[in-house]
């Protein structure tokens, strides 16, 4: 933005002052502004990046503001003969008068005319929104944001050729045709500085191409993507080198019907006349024999005779002799820069002609003539100027010498005479026809021979006067080349086939030899060397007269009589066609071996029998599921459950029963009541689990509280006073914040610390249930553990003391908060227990803790009488008490979990009226003997005793899981606080299950969906914990990533080497990094929730039905579906990430995974056909 | 030449989950807040042109995920980066004991030419909420025992410092990729080949 203002500064300086006065200067002072302000960005880009891009912002906003500029003023009847007033008419109405606006306006045309595609969206708009230009003035941010292609097409083409500057050059001398008087550019500053002003812009390198210095700035994703739909039509096709493994293009062009035709014909026309260009060279197809410039040749229609490069080409089909007139060869290879847009032009026009005759041969150039009109016409008439004739179409040769020129008519089998073609003097028409004639070999000759008996002297010219003479020649002698160059005279001859079958022999060994191995035809080394000039640039292709051009290995100087030449040949030939066999059984061999490398390495990724999808389309319904559905509620049919769910999904209604069979919850063939058990039985263990993780976050609350109150006072202290103890060094603030958290253990001694003894060390809280001490007792001497530690309660008390020792200041400060936290957790507890203490009989431990509320109240009374702390309790106490009310642990303590947060709550009670004593749930505890201490009181559950290693493992976990469960899918409505305290419950069960795998960050997106369609918590845990056996490998802890990653590399590599190359060749993001979520996270982040409810069962049902891996095909779908995208953009390693990132959730996510399924069986496919 | 050619900076953010990484960055380069975002899994990245100096920069800005357990992908990532920004989250002092350790993890994935002098940028986040943790002196403190490393306080909630921060980070990365050029004797060698591919491929697609 300052430099923007800045520019606008400038040049409002600039401007003469009395212009002020003038409403209209004003304006046109405006209006150069914009344009020097866009000129002064695109040059800056410039600078900044070496070239600018074609559809950059800033060239759109400068052709915005040229085009605004060019548009005041303008005198609409300049152009009345044009239906809209657009600068563009303008354009076409100067390009009369000026050469560089002719060849814009011919682009433009060209551009406009060329792919069906974009004229339907982009140009065909054009027109129809002349844009008055005063709405224009100063809007260049507003422009850019216009589909780039479509906007100020002409400005745009003439700023990328360079004529732009030009072109206003032109407008502004001629101004008075064109504009009226107050018009900008028919101001005589104003005209001249804009046009000045575009010099700069003119002589940038604009570019296309995906430079790796512009990637920063491109467009975003969905961009891209658009894009390469609208411009589909445009790009050539990639070559596919492995006809087996051909891969069908990718899903854009097969959604769109209508825009894939069109395509195909765009792409026909186009490689027809590229093709054509290329036919002229040495090329796979053709072997080129003879070639020779400045050939000249009187089209019809055309006064004089025009010089040409004649070519004569042995083809699959045939000899064909091709001329093309010098105004296309060297507007194709002279001056590059503006000739070889020119010969684009002529391309695309030639492709969006209907009518391709032109191209085929016999060329009625008229059909081009009437069809085009307008001034690309002329290049539409050299087109079908150029000659294109098939040998075995010709009967005679006519040869016409005079003392000027050599000229050689071709009558073809309807009689029909070609237009005259005219050699220069010099031998050349001799040595064309000593390569056609060697062309004709094996299976054609020239009646009458024009070699016969090498060497014996006789010249072509003798036989002058005869209507068919008998030519015979030597060598090119000098005196005998003089004297053919004196002769004059007709000569006809004939071009014979030996006879039919032969011919179709050869043909059918030509085709065999242009097909099997092109390249490697014997002819063409040889024939290379006459022809590597033509591949230079100049396209002048001067045959030394009688070098080897036709190339046939074996001269013909060793052959004397023609049989005996057409039998050497073909021993020749059955050399070529071994030599051919043999190279293409080699490659076929090679090709094979690879193909089975293959197959080893991929059959592993899918199974090897093909289940056929027939009518599985509409996948499970709920009729169907009822249908499979036996009387006692059984599902038997597993295999046809998983072959539907795989071709086409499960009906939403009935996910929820569905899903557990497929993560093989439920077992196939269980009837309802046994499910409705195995549902009972998992509730019940998953509120046992529950239960005990709770009774552990009810200590780590605890010990948060403290921690945090302890951070707030030290920065209460550090806020108050500046302490020495500030100064400590940062390391050591670290060891301070630690030692409030975890120096509890070696407090908690083991010393048999009875209740007394604590009260005197001023440890309040642990006394409630003298049973936990004792059996802390027990515990302790038992194991000589000095790390166990009793509970949350205690800890407060034991920081105390702890801190008492090393922060001296602090202590004062940081004890009446967590005093007070625990008395408030005391309360409560002692509430619970009271309230319950009937039905279970624990008295004893109700009054133990009175008692020490009381000196617990006394305590704390005595502390909030000091007005010094009470500013910090009060920060603390608020949040604590949230707390409370919300937590279970606080609540219920021991096994009781509070009812309105889970439904658990009854089955609890009847665990603890069990028996409310240690053997009830020692069990449960076996089951998990590392993780935690085998004594849990129930009565008193927090007198629960675990480690303080498990404890820390375990907060560490939970604040992990809290902050991830807020922030998943917190956009979705389902995820209520409710909702999500459901997910976080299931999170920290399963965590408890797997202390020592841990929380890792995507679990809770693996376990939302699950809630989503389970509704139920405990159900969607069990299904969570199927899912995560597989899933466990993914994360970090696991191989599968890489095994992933190098599946997708070897998958890849087969079935899209293309993509693969380019992978590979832009900063190798072959190791797949930006496919890591879609694989942690079963592609959950990529698709929007219905979508990943479809993937996720896709995979499920996959297992079963075709492939143990289908993440790797639904994640090679997303890369196929995009890969032209990324081909045309050359994307990179951040391109990609980025634009798959920027995707997230937009994808077409059925298509995408129907190409999965696609990609699956053409890896069977590949498989099975060993 | 060389001094005027297109300067990308490759920026990491590191830090603890949930401390503020990909709101810090989408405040500073998309100017909005959001209460939306996700847990980041994987990389990713925004970009954004500033100026420096009069020059303009793009700035890439990599935001990776937190839990240090994801960070064995990190050198796919960290690779080339300029500088690295090290969040935490003044109200839980864990975060922040743990910059050491990010620091030190950087330096060995994305091994550094020069790591003593590499730069960093620390940044308290979170400065908007009350039950902060950690002091700004602290963290001050610790960032001088560090080779001087700017601290800087942020809100990305309410923009608090947050394009201060970023123009800081900008600028030392270019202090250093300058330097950086001194070594690199043929960046543009490379490039060319580069460009050339490009080029090519332009000639290959283009049919218009």
């Amino acid at each position: 933005m300052a430099a923007q203002n800045k520019v606008d500064n400038e040049s409002s300086e600039e401007m003469p002052a009395d212009t002020a006065n003038d409403p209209s200067a004003e304006q046109k002072e405006r209006l150069i502004a914009a344009v020097k302000k866009e000129v002064k960005q695109l040059m800056e880009e410039a600078v900044t990046r070496k070239f600018v891009h074609e559809e950059s912002g800033g060239v759109t906003a400068l052709c915005g503001a040229v085009e605004a500029c060019l548009g005041q003023g303008l005198r609409r009847r300049a152009l009345g003969l044009f239906k809209t007033s657009s600068t563009t008419a303008l354009l076409h109405k100067i390009a009369k008068h000026c050469p560089e606006a002719a060849l814009v306006s011919a682009r433009v045309l060209a551009a406009e005319g060329a792919p069906a595609t974009r004229s339907a969206s982009g140009v065909e708009r054009r027109p129809s929104m002349p844009r008055p230009p005063l709405c224009k003035r100063g809007s260049g941010s507003l422009l850019s944001q216009a589909p780039p292609q479509s906007r100020y097409l002409w400005i745009r083409i003439a700023l990328f050729e360079r004529q732009l500057a030009k072109i206003i050059e032109h407008l502004v001398t001629n101004a008075t045709r064109y504009y009226e008087r107050d018009a900008l550019v028919a101001d005589p500053d104003y005209g001249s500085i804009l046009s000045s002003l575009l010099v700069g812009p003119c002589a940038l390198e604009y570019s296309k191409a995906k430079a790796p210095a512009c990637f920063w700035s491109d467009p975003p994703a969905d961009e891209l993507v658009q894009r390469h739909r609208m411009s589909a039509g445009t790009t050539t096709p990639p070559s596919v080198r492995r006809p087996i493994l051909n891969f069908k293009r990718s899903l854009n062009a097969s959604s769109d019907d209508s825009s894939s035709a069109s395509t195909v014909t765009g792409k026909t026309g186009t490689s027809s006349a590229k093709d054509y260009v290329e036919s002229l060279h040495q090329n796979s197809t053709a072997t080129l024999l003879y070639g020779k410039n400045n050939v000249k040749v009187q089209p019809k229609d055309v006064e004089e005779p025009m010089p040409g490069y004649l070519s004569l080409h042995q083809t699959a089909a045939g000899l064909v002799i091709k001329w093309t007139p010098n105004q296309l060869m060297n507007g194709y290879a002279e001056s590059e820069s503006i000739d070889k847009s020119l010969l684009r032009c002529h391309l695309v026009h030639a492709s969006a002609c209907p009518n391709k005759c032109v191209l085929c041969s016999v060329a009625p150039c008229t059909v081009y003539r009437q069809r085009c009109s307008g001034p690309l016409c002329i290049d539409c008439v050299y087109w079908a100027m150029s000659l294109q004739v098939c040998v075995w179409e010709v009967v005679y040769v006519h040869v016409h010498r005079s003392q000027a020129s050599d000229a050689l008519i071709l009558v073809g089998q309807d009689g029909v005479q070609r237009p005259p073609i005219h050699f220069p003097k010099g031998g050349h028409l001799l040595s064309f026809l000593s390569n056609l004639e060697t062309g004709l070999l094996p299976h054609g000759q020239l009646d009458p021979p024009l070699w016969s008996q090498r060497g014996t002297g006789k010249v072509f010219g003798r036989s002058k006067g005869r209507r068919r003479p008998m030519p015979s020649l030597c060598e090119t002698s000098e005196t005998e080349e003089v004297e053919w160059d004196e002769a004059a005279g007709d000569y006809v001859f004939r071009i014979v086939n030996n006879a039919i079958a032969d011919r179709e022999a050869m043909r059918h060994s030509l085709l065999e030899r242009a097909v099997q191995s092109p390249p490697r035809t014997p002819r063409r080394p040889l024939a290379s060397t006459s022809t590597t000039s033509s591949d230079s640039s100049t396209m002048s292709v001067d045959c030394p007269p009688s070098a080897g051009i036709n190339g046939m290995p074996p001269p013909t100087p060793v052959q004397h009589q023609p049989v005996e030449q057409s039998a050497s040949i073909e021993l020749v030939c059955s050399t070529m066609r071994r030599q051919i066999i043999s190279r293409a059984f080699y490659g076929w061999l090679a090709y094979c071996r690879h193909l089975s490398t293959v197959r080893t390495h991929l059959s592993g990724l899918v199974h090897p029998n093909i289940v056929s999808g027939e009518g599985a389309e509409c996948g499970l319904t709920e009729a169907v599921w009822r249908a499979l559905t036996d009387a006692r509620g059984a599902v038997a049919d597993r295999a046809e459950v998983y072959r539907r769910v795989y071709y086409g999904g499960v009906h939403h209604h009935i996910r929820r029963e569905v899903w557990p069979y497929l993560l093989n919850y439920y077992q196939f063939g269980s009837t309802a009541e046994e499910r409705a058990e195995q549902d009972a039985a998992c509730r019940r263990q998953y509120e046992t689990t529950m239960s005990e993780w709770l009774c552990v976050e009810a200590i780590v609350r605890q010990r948060d509280r403290e921690a945090t109150a302890a951070s707030i006072a030290r920065l209460t202290e550090q806020a108050g006073k500046l302490q020495p103890t500030d100064s400590t060094d940062a390391g050591e603030v670290f060891e301070d914040d630690c030692s409030v958290i975890s120096d509890n253990p070696p407090i908690v001694s083991p010393e048999p610390s009875d209740t007394e003894q604590k009260k005197v060390d001023t440890k309040p809280v642990l006394s409630r249930a003298p049973s936990i001490d004792e059996i802390d007792n027990i515990e302790m001497d038992a194991d000589e553990k000095d790390n166990m530690k009793v509970n949350g309660e205690t800890d407060s008390g034991d920081t105390r003391v702890d801190s008492d020792t090393e922060v001296h200041i602090k202590s004062i400060v940081d004890n009446p908060d967590m005093r007070r936290e625990s008395i408030a957790e005391i309360k409560r507890l002692a509430e619970g227990i009271v309230q319950k203490g009937d039905g279970r009989g624990l008295l004893c431990s109700v009054d133990s803790a009175n008692v020490n509320l009381n000196g617990n109240d006394a305590r704390s009374s005595l502390d909030e009488s000091q007005p010094q702390q009470q500013h910090t309790s009060v920060i603390i106490t608020n949040p604590s008490v949230d707390l409370a009310a919300g937590s279970p642990a606080s609540g219920g303590t021991t096994a009781t979990v509070s009812p309105s947060r889970s439904p658990l709550g009854v089955v609890r009670e009847e665990s603890q009226s069990a028996g409310a004593s240690f053997d009830t749930l020692e069990p449960t505890n076996d089951q998990r003997p590392e993780t935690r201490s085998n004594c849990v009181s129930p009565a008193s559950s927090n007198g629960g005793v675990y480690s303080n290693e498990l404890v820390e493992s375990f907060a560490l976990n939970l604040h992990r899981i809290e902050k991830d469960v807020q922030r998943c899918d917190r956009n979705y409505p389902f995820f209520t606080d409710e909702n999500l305290d459901k997910l976080r419950n299931i999170m920290c069960t399963y965590v408890w299950e797997h202390l020592e795998a841990g929380y890792m960050q995507g679990m809770c997106d693996l376990a939302a969906p699950l809630l989503v369609t389970m509704r139920d918590e405990a159900a969607a845990h069990a299904l969570f914990a199927r899912l995560m056996r597989r899933a466990m490998d993914n994360f970090p802890s696991g191989q599968a990533m890489d095994a992933h990653f190098a599946d997708m590399r070897s998958l890849i590599q087969i079935l899209d080497c293309e993509l693969y190359e380019l992978m590979h060749a832009h900063g190798d993001y072959t190791h797949f990094y930006f496919c890591y979520r879609w694989f942690l996270l079963d592609f959950k982040r990529e698709l929007l929730y219905q979508d990943v409810f479809a993937a996720w069962e896709l995979i499920w049902a996959a297992r079963h039905v075709a492939s143990e891996h289908m993440v790797l095909f639904i994640a090679l779908a997303l890369l196929e579906t995009y890969r032209d995208v990324i081909l045309a953009n050359t994307m990179d390693f951040t391109d990609i990430i980025k634009f798959f990132n920027e995707m997230a959730e937009r994808h077409d996510a059925s298509a995408v995974l129907s190409l999965a399924r696609d990609l699956v069986l053409q890896v069977q496919t590949l498989i099975e056909n060993k | 030449m060389s001094s005027r050619k297109k300067v990308l900076l490759k920026v990491i953010i590191l830090g603890d989950s949930g401390v503020g990484k990909t709101s810090l960055m989408n405040q500073f380069v998309n100017k909005k807040f959001s209460n939306q975002y996700k847990a980041t899994i994987g990389a990713d990245f925004l970009t954004k042109e500033v100026i420096v100096d009069d020059r303009i920069v793009t700035m890439q800005i990599w935001d990776t995920a937190g839990q240090e357990r994801f960070q064995s992908l990190g050198v796919a990532f960290y690779r080339g980066a300029d500088c690295c920004v090290l969040v935490f989250d003044v109200t839980a002092p864990n975060t922040f004991k743990s910059l050491e350790s990010w620091r030190d993890e950087f330096l060995i994935q994305a091994s550094p030419r020069d790591p003593d002098n590499f730069p960093f940028v620390i940044l308290g986040n979170k400065v908007d909420l009350d039950n902060r943790a950690v002091s700004a002196k602290r963290a001050q403190q610790w960032c001088q025992s560090k080779n001087d490393i700017p601290y800087f306080e942020t809100s990305a909630k309410e923009a608090v410092n947050v394009e201060l921060a970023f123009q800081t980070i900008a600028r030392n990365a270019l202090a250093q990729e300058t330097e950086a050029e001194l070594y690199n004797e043929f960046p543009d060698q490379i490039k060319l080949n580069a460009n050339d591919n490009g080029r090519n491929r332009d000639g290959d697609n283009c049919a218009c």
